[in-house]
């Protein structure tokens, strides 16, 4: 399988914090590529680093084989990033479609002159980009929410539309960060069950989370971060006993010695 | 399912039923017949608003679709009615073309100021927007060579179109009105359209209009460059209407004005500016007998308008005002009144 | 081009800076505080003039210059009291411009009932009758009492409010909210009475600011509002909009700046400085600088 995306000692300073440090990794091309680790392992900032929100300090992004680092947020949206937030950030005021149909943005040519003289090309791409969100919607199994204002859903369901609008894009890469946050368990398990079928659709997909449970049974591969280093990567089976894993999350006392990995005192 | 889609389209952003089209065409033979009847005074202050129309939508452009709080459409206006008033005493070219100049004129000063905006926001924006006005504004009461400095410019001709020489209250009244009526309909193509969901995903999350591809920046600026367009145009109709211009009738002073009535108008929507415009030069002129008192009138209403409708009177609100709460407990008292007293 | 020509220039503008740099901690302090612009502000300095103008020409008021600034610190503190009822205390959890446009009605209304009450036009200030009219020759240049006075007054009342801040114990209250309003009422602390005390702090001092600019410039009008909000909101963006030292340091660098500008570019350009200053400032630091760091959180 080709990577798709290969991170090279990528390292980010704020201040006196090293909030990533020195990450090297490659994600396989359709995979499920999970990230965990305990809060403040620098997730999120790895996330931000790669879609361009922030600078990296050092270290490189390839994507796709071309070196995107230092890129900006919407330059590598245009290349195939696309993501979501930690906290939903959908257009609240707009419909679900029309969150949706926002995600085409950079697949329409039309320009301001064709919005005024009403040309035929604004015509073809309105209709085309409305034609193309109900359909996405349809696929997704959301169809019956497509003229809802995006802020009377429920938790769940804006998470969907989120993702629905960033596929829109027609991504290579889609970044999830902490997709599940503030779900209950019914939510979550829906929610697990979407990604998966989002993946037969051929996009290869990064999670972050702290839902141990969720990553295991999702994901192809994982990669945990703890105080901005690369602590292991591998299947789900490999890091569930992997002991370096366990004490980041648990310490070394005693529930560490229950789990048959501390040492003993 | 493509003609199905094209109608949906439009009936649901024109909000279009027979009832509403019927009311806007009847709105619209109205105001063409209305100025017949009026006096030449009362075209005059028709003429006014129409000019603050045009400015206060300028800035409801940048401010109400783009999110960038902007307070400084004064200064392309500014712009605006130097270039037209130069260019038609000095070089005595027709209003029709200087007034197009004096558009794309003033949308070079919005592309400038869009610069050092791209990465401001709220109070540091309007700060920074009303400083480019001011700055213009100084800049333009000082080059006497060019603008004849504190002195203005004076004696500009009237437009004329086919010999017809448009010198009355009256025949300016349709001139400016063809150009608000052009006006809406751009705003409404452009605000439908690819950009104009660009300008309100910016508006509406940032962050997120970026991770779709949308390059912010650009389409920040280019809220500038329209919105400075129409400020300019209505630079350009002050300079023939009032026959005289000079920097300070485009002060600091003025661009609060316009922000006033645009707040009051409700920003974000397509005829907030008609509303807000109408409503404040209206009374303004209808208390033009208590002189002094018109100014704390003024402040007054717009002090109240913030208390009590604070999205403006086209705004929409994302929770209920108190005039909607003092209603709703109305309907709920009269509810319980009806079921026999317990609420 | 004598080094008596701009040590001269530089006296101006220290002066003229100082008097900023008033405007701009009673600005500071109430953004702070209250956590929310107002453009307001040169009205309430405008106010602290005319009383000044009054207790010099009113013969029933003592014309000596502890009156003078009681009653020009009392006085606008009432207005700002009045102001914050309106403006500010409604809005404490409302989007940032509804209270923002509340303001710009405020200083409508206020310039117009100025106008009402004062009359319109620019009216002469007696200096002399408060501040004996002596000055010192420095170096070749003339310092007039004036300029002493403003400088005694800025600095006893810059030592005033910093020790109130840090060390007595409602100054420390103001600095919680001003820095985290929901921490602050966790701990207990009345932020409504707070930003209240915020407000008149501000505009007090502010008041005091408007007594020294009519002294010094021997005359005052309703109209000096607007371009004294602009050297007040320039000066404090250097310091994050509510940093109070950074803020005095910013009024003091307009009104440097603006001295040297127009003896070299002549007065018609005397406006602008403030906002080339502040378009400077917010394209190299948008933030502002801030001393002792710390974030604005809890808002």
């Amino acid at each position: 399988m080709s990577v798709i995306m290969e991170s090279k000692n990528v390292s980010k300073q704020f201040g006196g914090l090293r909030a990533v440090d020195n990450v090297s990794t490659q994600v396989p091309e359709g995979s499920i590529f999970g990230i965990i680790g305990p809060n403040g392992a620098g997730k999120t900032t790895y996330l931000n680093l790669l879609s361009g929100a922030h600078s990296t300090t050092s270290g490189e992004f390839i994507f796709c084989g071309e070196n995107i680092t230092g890129n900006s947020v919407h330059k590598n949206a245009k290349k195939g990033i696309a993501r979501t937030f930690q906290q939903i950030q959908l257009f609240d005021s707009m419909t679900v479609l029309d969150n949706v149909i926002v995600g085409f943005h950079k697949h329409e040519k039309s320009n301001m002159a064709d919005a005024i003289f009403r040309t035929k090309r604004y015509w073809r791409e309105e209709v085309e980009i409305r034609q193309k969100g109900i359909e996405l919607l349809e696929r997704l199994e959301m169809a019956e929410y497509i003229d809802q204002i995006a802020s009377n859903l429920s938790y769940g369901m804006q998470r969907k539309v989120e993702i629905a609008r960033a596929l829109a894009t027609s991504p290579k890469l889609l970044l999830l960060d902490e997709p599940a946050a503030g779900m209950n368990a019914n939510e979550t398990y829906t929610l697990l069950e979407f990604i998966k079928f989002i993946r037969t659709k051929g996009y290869t997909i990064i999670v972050i989370e702290h839902d141990i449970k969720f990553i295991l049974n999702l994901c192809d591969e994982i990669m945990v971060l703890n105080f901005g280093q690369k602590i292991a990567q591998g299947t789900p089976s490999e890091i569930r006993d992997n002991k370096a894993v366990i004490e980041a999350y648990f310490g070394t006392g005693r529930v560490a010695k229950h789990m048959g990995v501390a040492k003993d005192e | 399912m493509e003609g199905d889609v094209k109608s949906r389209i439009t009936k649901k952003s024109l909000k279009l039923s027979k009832r509403n089209l019927i009311i806007a065409v009847a709105v619209f033979i109205l105001l063409l017949i209305m100025p017949q009847f009026l006096s030449a005074y009362l075209n005059g202050v028709a003429v006014r608003v129409m000019i603050y129309i045009l400015l206060v939508a300028s800035m409801n452009i940048v401010n109400g679709y783009t999110g960038q709080f902007t307070v400084g459409q004064m200064g392309f206006a500014n712009v605006g009615a130097y270039v037209t008033a130069i260019m038609m005493t000095n070089y005595e070219i027709s209003f029709w073309i200087a007034v197009v100049v004096s558009g794309l004129a003033a949308s070079l000063m919005g592309a400038l100021v869009s610069y050092p905006a791209r990465k401001l926001s709220g109070l540091y924006l309007a700060a920074v927007t009303l400083g480019f006005s001011e700055i213009l504004r100084v800049i333009a009461l000082n080059w006497i060579s060019v603008t004849g400095g504190a002195m203005g410019i004076a004696g500009i001709p009237v437009p004329e179109i086919f010999g017809f020489r448009l010198s009355t209250p009256l025949s300016t009244f349709y001139m400016v009105f063809a150009f608000i009526v052009i006006m809406l309909i751009c705003n409404y193509c452009v605000i439908s359209s690819k950009v104009g969901r660009a300008w309100i995903s910016i508006r509406e999350n940032e962050e997120a209009a970026k991770s779709l591809g949308i390059n912010t920046y650009r389409y920040k600026s280019l809220g500038f460059i329209y919105g400075g367009f129409w400020a300019g145009i209505a630079g350009a109709v002050m300079a023939v209407f009032y026959r005289f211009i000079d920097s300070n009738m485009f002060s600091m002073a003025d661009n609060f004005d316009v922000l006033a009535m645009m707040i009051i108008g409700g920003q974000g929507t397509l005829f907030g500016p008609i509303v807000g415009s109408t409503l404040v030069i209206g009374s303004l002129e209808a208390f033009r007998f208590t002189a002094a008192y018109r100014g704390i009138i003024f402040g007054g209403v717009i002090i109240f308008m913030m208390w009590v409708r604070p999205q403006g009177i086209l705004g929409k609100s994302t929770k209920d005002g108190p005039i909607k709460m003092f209603y709703n407990k109305l309907v709920s008292r009269s509810k319980a009144n009806r079921k026999g007293g317990t609420a | 081009m004598t080094a008596a020509f701009i040590f001269e220039q530089l006296i101006n503008g220290l002066s003229q800076g100082s008097i900023f740099a008033l405007f701009a901690i009673g600005y500071a302090l109430i953004v702070g505080v209250v956590g929310m612009a107002t453009l307001c502000h040169g009205e309430v300095i405008m106010i602290g003039g005319f009383m000044a103008f009054f207790t010099i020409s009113l013969s029933w008021i003592p014309t000596n210059i502890i009156v003078m600034a009681l009653i020009c610190f009392i006085v606008p503190a009432l207005v700002g009291i009045v102001i914050h009822i309106i403006c500010y205390e409604k809005f404490l959890d409302s989007p940032r411009h509804i209270s923002l446009v509340c303001t710009i009605g405020m200083s409508i209304l206020l310039i117009n009932l100025a106008q009402i009450v004062f009359g319109t036009q620019t009216q002469g200030v007696r200096t002399n009758q408060v501040i004996q009219p002596r000055s010192f020759e420095v170096f070749g240049v003339f310092i007039g009492m004036i300029e002493i006075t403003i400088f005694i007054v800025v600095i006893v009342l810059c030592i005033l409010l910093a020790l109130f801040l840090n060390k007595t114990k409602y100054g420390v209250v103001l600095k919680a909210v001003s820095q985290n309003r929901k921490a602050a009422a966790l701990m207990g602390v009345n932020v409504k009475r707070a930003t209240m005390v915020g407000s008149l702090l501000g505009c007090g001092i502010a008041g005091i600011g408007g007594m020294l600019f009519a002294l010094y410039y021997s005359s005052i009008s309703p109209l000096i509002g607007p371009p004294v909000m602009i050297r007040a909101f320039s000066a404090t963006v250097l310091g994050g909009m509510s940093d109070i030292s950074m803020s005095a340091l910013g009024g003091i660098v307009i009104g440097v700046m603006e001295n040297f500008g127009i003896a070299f570019a002549g007065s018609a350009m005397r406006d602008i400085f403030a906002f080339m200053f502040l378009i400077l400032v917010l394209l190299f630091l948008p933030e502002g600088l801030r001393l002792g760091g710390g974030r604005r959180r809890g808002r």
